[in-house]
């Protein structure tokens, strides 16, 4: 085994993994948003959340990130951010993501 | 309701504090708000290049804290509720450097007072959690946004009461650093006021590169940093760089 080809891809492998990291991480801050002046994280489980409430009902309270509630009068124009927000956030990580693969 | 950025710019015998906040400012006018007001004094003043249409207000900071033997003027956050013209204010450690527009959003939102509890280590080595230094919840002062009215007024008013009698607190709480730290006194001030139990915080954890690293390059998108021989970089993501000799890359 030639060790010094090890500690290189060793090496390469650090800086991609913490990169991915940074790269996730940046996306999860990214999520967050402002509506009605109050903080949301828009991922799977708000998005799901909203969209199984606007289902049944015209207008509806959720939480926000403080855990304050927050009454929703307009589902489909916050739902509609949310996954607007969402997959912003996730097509830029899937960016991000793509350069690692080639990196291999 | 008018909207802006505080930021707090003093230089000392030992760092140019004005050459990172050119860095700052340019990065806040492209991604965040063009409404900017810069705390500073004459003599800072006079060695900033020029930045387009910001306020400045100018006070004499106090002096007498110290980090790692240097001088560190940071002990005038309290003052930014007075300081501040806007209504809602997003205030910013200079050298917290948004790369993204991420804490725009902040502005938009009708909380009293937010502050993030969280870093994140760009390094991936997670050092700001391994341990706690109190017995207290730090909170990072770095970035903090407030709308003026009775909340935030009590906040701030706590801030400086604890200020006035740090070495109490530090003692109530079992602050292992001794210096006066805006990290400490905005969480003793927002555990105070808050009744103890909880209050609003922001829902991100502040991007951080700790002081071992050292940043080799950055331009208007991003930031690289050399650690243990080893190159990283982001991009367009906010980065918080502990090591002041940034100032000089």
């Amino acid at each position: 085994m030639d060790i010094r080809e090890l500690k290189k891809q060793s090496d390469l492998s650090y800086d991609t993994a913490v990169a991915k990291r940074n790269a996730l991480e940046k996306a999860h801050s990214r999520q967050v948003m402002a509506y009605e002046g109050h903080l949301f994280r828009a991922d799977a489980e708000t998005i799901c959340l909203v969209r199984t409430l606007k289902e049944s009902l015209d207008t509806f309270c959720v939480l926000d990130t403080n855990h304050n509630p927050v009454e929703i009068t307009d589902p489909d124009d916050f739902l509609g951010k949310l996954i607007e927000r969402n997959q912003e956030s996730l097509n830029a990580y899937k960016q991000i993501y793509q350069t690692f693969t080639r990196k291999g | 309701m008018s909207k802006g950025v505080l930021l707090f710019c003093f230089d000392t015998e030992h760092t140019r504090y004005h050459r990172i906040l050119e860095r700052c400012v340019r990065l806040v006018q492209k991604n965040i708000s063009k409404n900017i007001t810069v705390i500073t004094d004459f003599k800072t003043y006079s060695m900033m290049s020029p930045m387009g249409h910001i306020n400045y207000r100018f006070i004499e900071p106090e002096l007498g804290n110290k980090k790692n033997g240097l001088e560190w003027r940071n002990v005038d956050r309290h003052m930014a509720y007075e300081l501040s013209p806007y209504d809602t204010t997003l205030v910013m450690d200079i050298d917290y450097l948004p790369f993204s527009d991420d804490l725009a959003k902040f502005l938009d939102t009708r909380y009293d007072f937010l502050v993030s509890k969280e870093a994140y280590d760009l390094t991936g080595r997670d050092s700001f959690d391994l341990r706690r230094y109190s017995m207290i919840d730090m909170v990072w002062a770095t970035v903090l946004v407030f709308r003026k009215g009775p909340k935030a007024k009590r906040v701030f008013d706590c801030v400086k009461y604890i200020k006035s009698y740090y070495s109490y607190f530090l003692e109530l709480y079992r602050i292992r650093d001794r210096q006066f730290r805006n990290d400490y006194a905005f969480a003793i001030a927002l555990e105070q006021a808050n009744g103890f139990i909880s209050y609003d915080t922001l829902p991100v954890r502040l991007p951080t590169l700790p002081p071992d690293c050292e940043v080799v390059a950055m331009d208007e998108v991003g930031i690289a940093w050399r650690h243990n021989d080893q190159i990283n970089h982001t991009k367009n993501q906010d980065v918080h760089v502990l090591n002041k000799d940034f100032a000089n890359v």
